[in-house]
């Protein structure tokens, strides 16, 4: 006898579980599956190495919608997110920049390569400031269908239109150009200081296979500055107990309102009849049935893998075989003895509790880029790491230390060899170039464990192994998102959603996707 | 108050010539003045070395918009084309190679030599191809809008526009809204698996850009590119009969019937402007002529911060001019020849009539880019080479061959050492390149001339050598062309206009700049 339910959700990340916890906010009867042992997907903390807790993929914390915090009350259940407030770049020839919470020291700082650049920083925060609150609109809405003649899409047009218009020339000028220039060529209109050039462009290439001065890559910053935590724009933080702690308090929250959650639940098959969906069939053979099915997996498994291709149109198919989900990104996680010891600011300090940023010049991610083009992990990495012992004590034994290197470029394929074999040749490479900094770290690692796109495909099932399910380029947003006409979140099969990453507004742990995507289901389900 | 002219048109290239022959058709009285002693421009053919003719910058007249051939009467002022039935051919590494023919059907019947399954995808891409580049070719004539306030006439001209692209039917329009910023690199390899065939329509995608095909909006270039419509799927690509100057004097024939008047050898020092609205320019030998309003066919950058000056303009805009990219990527070897070049992979002399193209994988292209990246040449060239002396016997003595060779990467700013010291370098490493596919190709060359991106900014007033007088980028498209706070061909000056490569819809020899611009000139002419 097969159990049954208003509405299943494929994948406990945490799209999938906002999702679940909307719907069953709305009063559905939901149930949540997880192929893993744990929940939250690429959002979990997972004590690898005993005694040290490792925010094993996502690290931090900075794009949750605040109107997901209120809904699902997630202070309550446990959000705290400790303000992670200072980048360090430190520079080969011994010397650094650092920018922390103090905008004074912060002016002073960039003084000592340049005064004007400082001025900029502030009028730069600003413009960017504007811009993350320009494009929240964006965030909070379903993509209208440009191609539809329906009177609802083209008045979401229309508000579109007013919206972007409200923003007032100069904005708008801005706006086009970081949805369309290079974060590099973009940073070089501010600022003349490249060590600071690289280090704020390295957000536009995050998670995406583009060079700091490919184009396209200048989104990809504004993406990264759409955070908001209580309030404050592009403020970045570290979710105490780790980045699962954020799942956790997800599903604690769809747990109280009747989620019923099961992991170690693998769904091989999405059950349909005549066009319409009924339910899964897990690897083991169960079968659960619901009228309402929702995949939060990448759009190659949720339409070529559960469902039929043969039940699916033809450009919908070839949309998903074009989906660029092609991974870009490594990471590297580190059990420390005792805490890094940088050349550039020896000792204790603030600097430890915040992002050191390996990103000494323009050419110098650029050259790392080309590796990647031609199938080789970098061998001069571009690595953003923190260290979350020194924010969150219980990370790690007293004395010892957690250290979350995220680190690109590592392509998905290699040209030589594969992953299995070339793993730790990337973490050396990683070591090494952090070693170069960190005089002290070689000898005070205690674990390492190391991730590449590959193996991030294996384990959390992203395929490709891109961190936000598919490429943010122009091609792949908004109404693009994950495939042109299918961007609202529906399928070709009736009672079958996507609410993942690859869905409007993409990927880094928003919520945006679960929640939009919800929304959308219950307007169908009142019809 | 009266003036020597009504019209002022800065540069006879092809752009400011079409301007020009426009507005005295309109029935304006029209001056052109040239700095250089010749018209043309980058659309020149110049005897470089004696006894041998050169198109010394466009190697055709591809993407000329077909009404401006009509409307100008081009065919009766001694334009016509010579043809070739090969678009293009691409000698590969072991010794094969890919013809592309202006049938599409004959290229799909090449590629299934090698590819099967690319050949059935040929067609349906490349008719693909020309439904979009038709959209861009309307979009080309079109004007852009303004964020705000808009003619009703304009924003008519728009719907229309955008009513053609729903036209394309559900599935094309958002085919086409999802290519236009991506890769040539995804778009071809979402396409075609054969790297010849790859970087072969890649080698085109990148015209004029500081890009490899793997940046965002080269999809763009390539079906930009296409705007002549079909060409068997190559960059369109006839050339004038006598060469691409034949264009230019077609041009200023047509003017001057029109009754306008075109002086070379004329450097125009500056453009006069009094309490906000030009009245004339200066030359340097300090004659001035007045004129209601002036249409300046020059870069963007050396028509505002240097023929204007800063000063007349808002700082913020004499600012976003100064950092408008221009960057120029491109060089040309011009060589003559004592014969034809014997290519082992062309089986029948006549292959070589279209553009000889050494570009045989995407990844070839991007790394000749990745070193123009960092400042230095391309270590491996991507090429197109064109002898138009095989169809077109004005371009050298009886037996004796030109071959004019764009030569990609070649960065304005070089990291090392300058243009001086590196010219003749670049031209061997392009002959070089070339002959690894052409034996004896080098004891051929009885005299070469090389013209670097610093020469196009010398000798030809391209601002850092960039042909484009602009990137073109997608955020240096429509309202942001030149620079924001320029609408259309307007400038921040009243009856000072861009007719050139800087405006809408940007580079190549379209004429489409000129011609728009003249037509919003002449409406607003006071």
């Amino acid at each position: 006898m097969a159990d049954r339910y208003d509405a299943i959700v494929i994948g406990g990340g945490h799209n999938g579980l906002v999702n679940a916890a909307y719907l069953a906010r709305a009063g559905l009867r939901v149930l949540l599956l997880e192929q893993r042992h744990i929940l939250g997907g690429a959002t979990v903390s997972e004590e690898i190495y005993p005694g040290f807790k490792f925010s094993v993929f996502s690290y931090v914390v900075s794009l949750l919608r605040p109107e997901i915090i209120r809904d699902l009350q997630l202070s309550r259940h446990g959000l705290t997110i400790l303000p992670l407030e200072s980048t360090l770049t430190p520079l080969p020839n011994g010397d650094h920049i650092y920018r922390g919470p103090d905008p004074h020291e912060t002016f002073r700082n960039i003084s000592r390569f340049s005064t004007r650049d400082a001025e900029a920083y502030r009028e730069y925060g600003h413009a960017m400031y504007q811009m993350a609150k320009a494009v929240k609109y964006i965030l909070g809405i379903r993509p209208p269908d440009p191609t539809s003649f329906h009177p609802r899409e083209w008045l979401a047009l229309l508000k579109l239109g007013r919206h972007f218009l409200g923003l007032g020339e100069e904005n708008l000028y801005t706006l086009v150009k970081l949805m369309t220039m290079s974060s590099a060529d973009f940073l070089e209109e501010w600022f003349e200081t490249d060590p600071l050039i690289a280090t704020l462009s390295a957000s536009g290439i995050i998670g995406t296979f583009l060079g700091p001065r490919s184009p396209g890559s200048a989104y990809v910053l504004l993406h990264h500055y759409m955070g908001e935590i209580d309030g404050v724009f592009r403020a970045w933080g570290f979710q105490k107990g780790g980045t699962g702690g954020v799942a956790e308090a997800i599903a604690s929250s769809a747990r109280e309102l009747g989620v019923e959650l099961r992991t170690n639940a693998r769904v091989a098959k999405l059950l349909s009849r005549n066009g319409r969906a009924t339910g899964v069939v897990l690897e083991n053979g169960d079968e659960l049935h619901a009228t309402t099915v929702i995949s939060s997996l990448d759009p190659k498994l949720t339409f070529l893998k559960l469902a039929d291709p043969s039940d699916l149109p033809d450009d919908l198919v070839n949309a998903v075989r074009n989906f660029d989900t092609y991974g870009s990104s490594g990471k590297v996680n580190l059990a420390l003895d005792a805490a890094p010891d940088l050349a550039c600011l020896p000792g204790d300090g603030a600097h430890l509790r915040g992002a050191i940023s390996i990103s000494p010049s323009v050419d110098y991610i650029e050259t790392a880029y080309d590796d990647a083009k031609y199938g080789k992990f970098s061998r001069r990495p571009y690595i953003d790491a923190i260290i979350p012992s020194m924010i969150d004590p219980d990370m790690a034994p007293p004395g010892k230390h957690v250290m979350s290197c995220f680190v690109q470029y590592a392509p998905y394929k290699l040209a030589e060899g594969d992953w299995e074999s070339q793993r730790e040749a990337f973490g050396d490479a990683v070591v090494d170039s952090l070693s170069q900094y960190i005089p002290n770290l070689k000898k005070i690692i205690l674990h390492r464990q190391v991730l590449s796109p590959w193996d991030m495909e294996q384990q959390i099932g992203l395929t490709g192994g891109n961190i936000f399910q598919g490429e943010l380029s122009l091609s792949q947003l908004f109404f693009l998102r994950p495939a042109p006409g299918y961007a609202q979140y529906r399928t070709p099969i009736r009672g079958y959603y996507q609410c993942g990453s690859a869905t409007h507004p993409g990927g880094g742990i928003t919520g945006a996707p679960g929640r939009l995507a919800a929304l959308e289901i219950l307007k169908d389900l009142r019809k | 108050m009266s003036t020597d002219f009504d019209v002022i048109v800065v540069g006879g290239g092809h752009n400011g010539l079409t301007a020009a022959a426009w507005l005295a058709k309109a029935g304006r009285k029209v001056l052109v003045l040239e700095r250089r002693d010749k018209l043309g421009g980058a659309a020149s053919t110049e005897e470089l070395i004696p006894g041998f003719r050169f198109n010394t910058g466009a190697p055709d007249a591809g993407l000329l918009l077909p009404r401006i051939i009509q409307e100008l009467d081009l065919h009766k002022h001694g334009l016509d084309f010579v043809d070739s039935p090969v678009a293009a051919f691409a000698p590969q590494p072991d010794g094969s190679a890919v013809t592309l023919w202006r049938d599409a059907e004959r290229s799909a019947f090449e590629i299934a030599t090698f590819s099967a399954s690319d050949a059935r995808a040929f067609l349906a891409f490349q008719k693909q191809n020309e439904r979009f580049a038709e959209v861009i070719a309307s979009l080309a004539q079109l004007r852009p809008f303004a964020i705000s306030n808009n003619s009703i006439r304009l924003m008519t001209a728009w719907a229309r526009f955008a009513l053609g692209v729903r036209r394309l039917g559900r599935r094309d329009m958002m085919e086409f809204l999802r290519v236009l910023p991506l890769s040539a690199y995804h778009y071809l390899n979402e396409h075609f698996e054969s790297d010849a065939l790859k970087g072969l329509l890649a080698s085109f995608s990148t015209t004029g850009l500081m890009q490899g095909p793997r940046a965002s909006g080269t999809a763009f270039m390539f079906l930009y590119q296409q705007m002549g419509g079909a060409n068997g799927g190559y960059r369109s690509s006839l050339v004038p009969r006598g060469g691409v100057g034949q264009l230019s004097s077609a041009l200023a024939h047509a003017a001057q019937g029109f009754g306008a008047q075109v002086r070379t050898g004329a450097p125009v020092q500056s453009i006069l402007v009094a309490s906000g609205s030009v009245h004339g320019v200066r030359l340097s030998t300090g004659e001035e002529i007045s004129a209601k309003s002036v249409l300046s066919s020059v870069d963007p950058r050396t028509t505002f911060l240097g023929l204007l000056g800063a000063p007349q303009l808002e700082p913020r805009i004499s600012c976003r001019l100064r950092s408008l990219k221009l960057r120029g990527s491109t060089a040309t070897v011009h060589l003559a020849l004592n014969g034809v070049p014997d290519f082992p992979a062309a089986t029948d002399p006549q292959l070589l009539t279209g553009t000889i193209v050494i570009c045989p994988s995407l990844d070839y292209a991007e790394r000749a880019f990745d070193d123009a990246k960092h400042g230095r040449v391309s270590t491996h060239p991507v090429l197109e080479a064109r002898i138009p002396s095989l169809l077109d016997p004005g371009y050298a003595p009886a037996g004796k061959h030109t071959m004019s060779m764009i030569v990609r990467y070649a960065p304005y700013r070089l990291r090392e050492g300058d243009w001086e010291s590196r010219r003749e370098r670049l031209a061997d490493l392009a002959v070089e390149t070339l002959a690894q596919h052409a034996p004896g190709f080098l004891s051929l060359i009885l005299d070469r001339k090389v013209i670097t991106p610093l020469d196009y900014e010398r000798e030809y007033g391209l601002a850092e050598g960039g042909e484009l007088h602009g990137q073109m980028g997608l955020d240096q498209m429509l309202l942001m062309r030149p620079v924001p706070g320029f609408i259309g061909y307007h400038s921040p000056i009243a009856g000072l206009y861009i007719c050139g490569a800087g405006a809408h819809p940007g580079g190549g020899v379209t004429g489409a700049p000129g011609l728009n611009a003249a037509r919003q000139a002449n409406a607003e002419l006071r």
